[in-house]
Parts: structure tokens; sequence; C-alpha cells
């Protein structure tokens, strides 16, 4: 825990927080100011602003200990404010409100455009509003609202200016005391709740249950200097495939079914997808399909993927042609924008293709693999590794990027 | 979406701070926190300590040196889009600056806490890049200067160590009759660009440069482009045929880059 001073609407707080309770939650859940509204908690919506040292901010995303020596104004504080009175009026004759959600967080927005700027078009003002979500009015009673108070800005007492800080607020000259008062949660950090993977191969399964819906697909393809017999061969040894596979891990396999997991470093994310496939070889056209699905329990985000390889007798050489989908759901998908996933998937696929070939050449794979099928999980430079893991290859795939 | 377990640490000297990165291996940085707070929050990121660089009094300094004006990396976008931090370029910093997500972001995200992060569509990586600017950090044994198209080795990796800070950004002033155009493709006001496209002509310092950024990587550079040079349109298919040059080959990224671009250039005449 730490101990923190501030000024929350007006009166000095002394508190004990957790570093990682954020400023909403603070200010809810330890001093009951339960005006400040909660909706997306990652910055999106708008909700839980509050005014910190006089400029507008999203308190979900502000830790409560980052306020030591801050000057907070929350929805309660602005009873006596006359702009704000005034807003408050104009929200209630423009019906600028149906359930009330947005409206804390709204309504401080509002008065900090109005102390900022003045004489705005209802269009100007949708585009400076638009860091708050409202899901009831469709905006047009806000606007209205706003441009109404705007209209009588010059008449209006504006707030006065706070001492602006360049850096985020209270910044280096504010007083502050955060101090560690017991060692219980340094000595906690950094254990994140247990996520080691618990994969084992689940009895019964068969290939339908694994979803291959909506998946996204890229498809690639690759020339060995060796014969099909050959390259065949090799692909039925899955560790040694895996290999090719920077981060990834054959943790058991059992006839058609496998289990996996792989790790994936991508700036401060370190994803660890753990799950378990199945594979089916056509020894006849010599072509394989793999299912499969994963899960990383640290961001509680579940990938599936499909991967789908067939060899070719080109008379010089193989041609291995790979199609792989993948779909991504939970937190990670909110940072796996379209085409950086598709980016680094086709990146994936494109160095498993690689790697492969320097394996079945016996150079062993080129980016980091080992031939133990454990290999490293990727870093910062390296290349994210290749593909033929059922379930997980794909996964992580969607959120990053690329790398060169 | 509440954050694993992390230890806080907010000294108040850059020696204090790079003592911590040094000794605490996985530690993270946080500046404004607006795109390392929700990682957190989504459980993303799960570092074990966390060192809050916002109390050292030179990372929020700006200061003239001559060329170029320096700004400390955790000045904020705010700052930059009200002019309370010092301007060499003719308002084109606060230009780019107030059109970052949202205000109530802009009050705490920073400058260098954004290039730090390297998020591809992020607005100061292809702003900056066309502007020619200079990353300086510091680990505990020396200082040194990042050229920014050197800064991003890929998406969220920067060329930055673990144990060094991003410390601030150079950035080059320019001639008075420079002219800049800014365009960028949003799905929704605010959210991440799909496509940014920037151009900078500046005859003074031979300057004539168009960047297409919001890709899967490092901005794209495009120098001495004709139309820059010649203040005419530029040329469509040779636009596409350059992106198609540095490795786009979707003909929808391709278009929705060169439009931003073209846009970013007609402003930038007009």
């Amino acid at each position: 825990m730490k101990t923190i001073n501030l000024t929350v609407n007006g009166q000095p707080v002394c508190a004990e927080v957790e570093p990682r309770t954020h400023l909403a939650d603070f200010l809810r859940e330890q001093l009951r100011l339960t005006g400040t509204h909660i909706g997306c908690e990652h910055g999106i919506c708008g909700a839980c602003t509050v005014d910190i040292n006089g400029e507008m901010s999203r308190s979900c995303i502000t830790f409560a200990v980052q306020c030591d020596g801050a000057d907070i104004t929350t929805i309660e504080g602005f009873d006596d404010d006359p702009l704000m009175a005034r807003l408050r009026e104009a929200f209630t004759s423009e019906h600028a409100l149906q359930c009330g959600y947005c409206t804390p967080g709204m309504i401080i927005a509002a008065r900090d455009l109005i102390r900022r700027k003045g004489a705005l078009e209802p269009q100007q003002i949708r585009y400076e509003m638009s860091g708050n979500l409202c899901r009831c009015t469709g905006y047009a009673g806000i606007t209205a609202a706003i441009g109404q108070v705007m209209a009588e800005r010059d008449a209006l007492p504006l707030p006065p200016a706070h001492e602006a800080c360049i850096g985020p607020a209270p910044g280096p000259g504010a007083k502050r005391t955060a101090q560690n008062t017991s060692n219980a949660a340094a000595d906690d950090a950094g254990k994140p709740d247990d996520d080691s993977p618990s994969t084992s191969l689940s009895p019964g399964a068969a290939f339908e249950t694994f979803s291959e819906d909506g998946l996204t697909t890229l498809t690639e393809h690759v020339i060995v200097p060796h014969d099909a017999d050959r390259v065949w061969a090799f692909l039925g040894d899955l560790e040694t495939v895996a290999a090719c596979l920077p981060g990834a891990r054959l943790i058991q396999q059992d006839g058609d079914l496998i289990a996996g997991e792989m790790r994936v470093k991508l700036g401060p994310m370190t994803p660890r997808f753990a799950g378990e496939g199945m594979i089916r070889r056509d020894d006849e056209n010599r072509s394989a399909r793999i299912v499969g699905h994963a899960k990383d329990t640290g961001s509680a985000s579940r990938a599936r993927g499909r991967i789908v390889y067939a060899l070719q007798d080109t008379g010089e050489g193989t041609r291995i042609d790979i199609e792989i989908g993948y779909a991504l759901t939970g937190a990670l998908a909110q940072f796996s924008r379209g085409a950086i996933a598709k980016d680094l998937v086709g990146r994936l696929t494109r160095a498993f293709a690689e790697n492969l070939q320097g394996a079945i050449s016996g150079n062993g794979p080129a980016a980091g693999g080992s031939a133990d099928g454990g290999s490293d999980a990727l870093d910062a430079g390296g290349l994210l590794g290749a593909v033929i893991w059922g379930q997980i290859k794909s996964i992580f795939a969607a959120i990053f990027g690329r790398r060169n | 979406m509440k954050p694993a377990r992390f230890d806080y640490m907010a000294p108040s000297t850059l020696s204090e701070a790079l003592g911590l990165l040094e000794s605490v291996p996985g530690a993270k940085v946080i500046a404004g926190g607006q795109s390392l707070g929700p990682m957190l929050n989504l459980r993303l990121v799960q570092p074990q300590l966390i060192v809050d660089i916002s109390r050292i009094p030179e990372m929020s300094a700006v200061e003239d040196d001559g060329d170029c004006t320096v700004y400390g990396a955790c000045v904020t976008h705010a700052a930059i889009e009200d002019g309370r931090a010092a301007d060499g370029t003719g308002g084109v910093l606060a230009r780019v600056a107030s059109g970052i997500a949202y205000r109530a972001v802009r009050t705490r995200g920073t400058i260098g806490g954004s290039l730090a992060h390297a998020d591809p569509a992020a607005d100061w990586l292809s702003a900056l890049t066309a502007l020619g600017a200079e990353i300086t950090a510091a680990d505990g044994k020396q200082e040194r200067r990042i050229p920014i198209e050197a800064l991003m080795t890929g998406v969220f990796e920067t060329a930055i160590g673990s144990a060094e800070l991003l410390t601030g950004v150079r950035v080059p002033k320019l001639s008075a009759n420079a002219r800049f155009g800014y365009y960028k493709i949003c799905r929704k006001t605010g959210e991440f660009a799909e496509a940014i496209g920037v151009a900078l002509q500046d005859p003074e310092r031979g300057r004539y440069r168009g960047v297409v950024g919001a890709t899967e990587g490092s901005p794209i550079v495009l120098d001495d482009l004709p139309s820059l040079k010649a203040g005419t349109e530029a040329d469509p298919g040779e636009l596409r045929e350059r992106l198609k040059g540095h490795g786009m080959d979707d003909p929808y990224e391709i278009q929705l880059h060169a439009v931003a671009l073209e846009r970013a250039i007609q402003e930038a005449l007009a």
C-alpha cells in the first residue's frame, strides 16, 4: 500500500491505496463519491471523466497513486460552479440525457470545452465532444445544450485558469508523500494470478468440435529443394515442426490430438497461449488440416485457428501451399486492428516457411527455434515465428505487428 | 478490468529512475499512462514495477536549442495544443496535437510516451518523421540521439533498451515559408487512424517530404516528392507506385494511404 495526500472537491484527503487502484475506483469505493461513473474502464467512453488540476482526464486510466499531491474535482464538486449550473439547466431544457449514465462525464467535458473554446458550430461541438459516448440521446440534445450555453459564453463567469502543468498533473512541483506503508503489496507485486498452462487433451475431442467459422484467411507458399516424400515425412514429426516456431512448445500428442503452448513478446505484452488442437493428415494427397483453439489466461483472450497445407512435387522440389485462418477474441483483440493482424499472420507464415525450409535441409530452424521443440519466446527484434501449430500460431497473431 | 498487482515508484531524478529500470527487469515506465493504462486494466501487461517519470523536472521541460526545440518526454499533447509549450514549427505541432485522441486523453498523454509506445497509428510518429525529429535517450552510462526513422523496430517495439529511457525529442524548427499538411483517415473521430498522410514543403531547407503513416510498421518516408517541389498536385499513379515500392501490396491499403497523402499535399499547397 502507498499513502497519498490529495485534494478532492476542495477537501484534503489522506488515504492508503494499492498502486493498481485506478482513480475512479478510489473515488467510488474508498471515498464513496459514486457520481463518477465507470463505463468501459479502458479509456474509450468518457463516463469516468473528472478534473485533475483543472484539466479533464479519465479516471479509469489514471491510477490513484499517480495523483499524490493533485487537486481532483468530481461531479460532486461542481455544485457551486456557475458555469456548471448553467449547463445543468441547458441539459434539462434540451433533454440532453435520458438514463444519465454518461452525464457526469459528459457535462464535465462540456464545461471544459466552453472554458477553452467559444463560437463553435454544432458539427465542431460534436467533434470536440467525441470522447464521451452517449447511448440514449443521439447527441442532438447534448449538442444543442452545449451550443445554448456557448452562445452566452461572454456573459458567463468562466472558471479561473488553473496553474497548468506542462506534463501530466500534478507533475514535479506537487507536494507528495507516496510512501510504502507496508511491503505487503510490494511482496505480492508482479506475481500474476496463476496462469500456468494446465493444458491437457480433452477426452473424446473430435475434429468437428473446433469451430472454423468466421476466420480471416491468408495464403502463402514455399518451395523446398527436396522431394515430396521426404518433406511429407518431415512434416509428420510435429515436435520438429514445432521447433520451427519460436516460442512454441508441443506439450502432448496423442494420435491426432495435440496440445501445446506458445509465448510471444510484443512490446510490453507477453501473452502465453495454451490450447489444444487436432491434426488430420491425408497421406494420399499429401495434405493436412490442423484446427485448434487456445487461451491466454493472463489477458483472458482466446484464439481459434486453422492451417491447411498441401504438397506438390514440382520436379525440382516440393511446393508447399499453406492457408492460415485465425480469429481472436478477448482483451488482446482490443489491440488488434485489422491491418496489423493481417500483416503479422502474413509474416508468421513467411517466417515459418523459411524455417521449415532450413529445417528440412538439415540446417535447423532459422529464427531462434531449438531442436527440442521448446524454443525461446520471441523478443524484440526477432522474427515472429511460424505456424504449424494448430491453435496457437494464429492466435497472437491477431495482435501485433510486424517485425523486420 | 482491474490490473494485476504491481509496485509503483515515482522517482524525482533521472538517475533514480534509470537505477530502478536497471535493477528491476521487466519494470515498465509510465508517463501519462494513456496507452499503458488500458493495457494494464486489460491485463495485457503485468509488470512487477511501474516507474512513473512524470515527477522528474527535466522530463517536462521545453528548451530552445537554436535550430531545434527540445521537448521533455513528459510534455503533454494538451500543453502543445494550447501553446503552453514553445513551438518552433509555426503551429504545426499544435495542429497535430489537437487531433490526438480526445481532450481528456491529451491532458495526460505525452509526446515521449506516444513515441516509446510505438503504435504505428500514433500521430507523433508520423508527424515527427516528416519534421525529421531526433529522439534523445539515456541509460546509466550515456545519452544518445536516435533519428526518428530508426526508433521503431516493430509494432510496439523500439530501439530503446530495457534499462534505457526515452528522455525527449528534438524537433527541428521550420523556416517561415515552410508549408505543412496533415490528413488522417479514422473510422471514428479520435480513434486509431487507418491511414495518415503528412506533407512538408520547406524550400529553404531543401525538404520536400511526404510521410505515410498508420501502416503496419514504421512510417514510409517519400523524400523529394515532385509535387511538393513543383507546388503542383500529386500524380496519383506515381504515389501509388512509390507505396508499392515500399512493400505495400493490398490495393485497399494503397488507396487509403495514397489518398491520405494526396489530401495532406493538397492542404500543404493550398
